[in-house]
């Protein structure tokens, strides 16, 4: 009966299919394949394409401006990788029992600059971090920490870490509700157990919590990874990559090389090599999790 | 003493909370009371309330950083992208979830690709791709890009929503004499409306906040979409504060009525788009 319903004539299959397809190759697989034939020449948009095979490759390997860039990427990496996900997770540690006052207001307003455009929120934030109107030497005035007053923005030296608190603050309720989620899965009885077996807090976090969320975690460090090598409109919109190149990132790179020197065939092995470097930093940071799982099944065989 | 002490740990841990949200929305409420300043009240004051409401920051954002082109194109963009999205990962979903077919693991591994590849590496490719044909400045080609992206995750939220239906539904459609269209569209459609306004939902998100893409794919100023409105305005040499914060709150205010109104979805759609990729 079952197999009868749901079994369809090709034509009719290949139609309902035809639009999703059309759009996603289109968008998605063809700029893919043609960049990588663009990515073999010296091309500069016009009709002159030289072949010049894998010399764009080789520029790029040895192209500072772009493994500075890269540099920063992972300096973001990390950075946000350590605050983001350290912070939101304690936060969901802290939110998730029950007896906490107004779980659903934080859990709503730690969540609402996720929303917001990128664009508005680093905005917003060149404002607060501005020389002359911004709240943050306001604040610092106003509490005796003049010392510490900077051009958060155009200091070379701090910059990159400016940036990344914008990053921080604007995801940590993305990384906030995964967490809260994964924690709301663990059954109560265990912590009562544990409880009444005279585990401490702390013994209760490390030897429960933790280990249990171990799988939650990984996938928040990869969406982390994924999200921080696109970042683009928070630099575009705060720093431009500068003071000089000192905030650029690979996105950056590869646009200036397109739309301020028109090298599209350099810009094309750009951005093969950052989708390149991308997808192995992801697959990279999947790595101790199936070898954990591997073990774990080795374990019990 | 045990007691007390666990006690004096609630009270800071809420306290504690409280500032971290607090800080979360700060800035837009910020935002907010600063759009509504006078020039001169925010150049001595910008931490307090507003002396008097001033409108006039937002009619000036309207005509002189025209604003309102701006926003009427993003909703074009937006609203297009939303129709695509819904009909095409609607059918897609349903048809990957349903139907016995040859090759459905391949099709299915190749959409959810897409949740994986890191798109700014598109950016350039895309550009010179659309160039080539011509489809530079095109409110459209910018749907159709925003589409491409979020098809994925709406797909695959259809796919695993349709799968929670009894088959029996569909079955007893064909013992009445309807037909795969009409089963598909009248039956299951309105079945799956809790996952459709999510994606609904997601896609608004996504179209509405995009920058980089709209940034290469339109330069013609009339086209230009809210975010890039927003960054040229923040670009100027002499940017006026309170406008540009006027200018703000016109970009944001869709976004958070939306998400006033339907931070459930947005949540969970947020959580199973993440633990999927």
């Amino acid at each position: 009966m079952q197999s009868n319903v749901f079994k369809v004539k090709p034509r009719l299959l290949v139609l309902l299919l035809l639009p999703a397809s059309l759009v996603y190759g289109f968008i998605i697989l063809t700029p893919l394949i043609f960049s990588l034939r663009y990515s073999f020449f010296k091309w500069s948009g016009g009709k002159n394409m030289d072949f010049i095979f894998l010399d764009n490759y080789k520029r790029l390997l040895i192209d500072e401006d772009f493994w500075h860039a890269f540099g920063n990427n992972i300096k973001l990496v990390v950075l946000i990788i350590i605050f983001q996900i350290g912070i939101s997770f304690i936060l969901a540690v802290m939110i998730t029992p029950r007896r906490t006052l107004f779980q659903a207001f934080h859990r709503f307003s730690i969540f609402l600059p996720v929303v917001v455009a990128p664009v508005v929120v680093s905005i917003l934030w060149k404002l607060i971090y501005n020389t002359d109107v911004g709240i943050l030497n306001t604040v610092l005035r106003s509490i005796g920490l003049e010392s510490l007053i900077r051009p958060w923005l155009s200091d070379p030296d701090y910059v990159i870490y400016s940036v990344s608190v914008v990053i921080i603050w604007q995801f940590i309720g993305l990384y906030l509700v995964i967490f809260m989620a994964g924690l709301q899965g663990i059954p109560d009885e265990i912590y009562e157990v544990a409880y009444l077996d005279g585990a401490s807090a702390y013994h209760r976090l490390t030897k429960i919590t933790i280990p249990l969320m171990l799988d939650t975690i990984v996938v928040a460090v990869m969406l982390s990874i994924a999200g921080n090598m696109k970042v683009f409109d928070h630099i575009f919109v705060m720093t431009g990559g500068g003071p000089g190149k000192s905030s650029s990132v690979i996105a950056m790179e590869a646009y200036g090389n397109a739309f301020n020197k028109f090298q599209y065939g350099y810009s094309a092995a750009m951005s093969i090599g950052i989708l390149i470097l991308s997808l192995s930093l992801v697959f990279l940071s999947r790595l101790p999790l199936a070898i954990a799982n591997k073990r774990n099944r080795e374990g019990q065989m | 003493m045990k007691i007390l002490l666990r006690k004096i740990s609630r009270v800071f841990r809420n306290i504690f909370l409280l500032v971290i949200s607090i800080t979360s929305i700060y800035p837009l409420l910020w935002t907010f009371m600063n759009a509504f300043k006078s020039r001169k009240q925010f150049s001595v004051d910008n931490m307090g309330l507003p002396n008097e409401l001033v409108f006039s920051n937002f009619t000036r954002a309207i005509e002189s950083s025209e604003m309102d082109v701006y926003f009427i194109n993003s909703i074009i963009s937006t609203i297009l992208t939303v129709i695509i999205v819904i009909i095409a990962g609607f059918i897609t979903g349903y048809v990957l979830s349903r139907y016995v077919f040859k090759a459905k693991k391949i099709v299915y591994s190749v959409f959810m690709l897409g949740m994986l590849i890191p798109i700014h590496g598109l950016m350039i490719p895309l550009f010179i791709q659309l160039k080539a044909l011509g489809m530079l400045n095109n409110l459209a080609s910018l749907a159709i890009t925003y589409s491409a992206f979020s098809l994925p995750t709406a797909i695959f939220l259809v796919e695993s929503f349709v799968k929670t239906i009894p088959p029996e539904m569909e079955e007893a459609a064909y013992i009445d004499g309807a037909n795969i269209m009409g089963t598909m569209f009248r039956i299951i459609f309105p079945m799956t409306k809790p996952v459709l306004s999510t994606v609904v939902v997601l896609t608004f998100l996504n179209a509405w906040n995009e920058f980089p893409f709209a940034l290469i794919l339109i330069n013609n100023k009339a086209l230009k979409t809210i975010p890039i409105g927003m960054a040229n305005f923040s670009g100027e040499f002499s940017v006026e504060y309170t406008q540009l914060l006027a200018g703000s709150v016109i970009a944001i205010l869709p976004v958070l009525l939306v998400y006033a109104f339907f931070n459930r979805q947005i949540v969970s759609g947020m959580i199973t788009g993440a633990l999927k990729g």
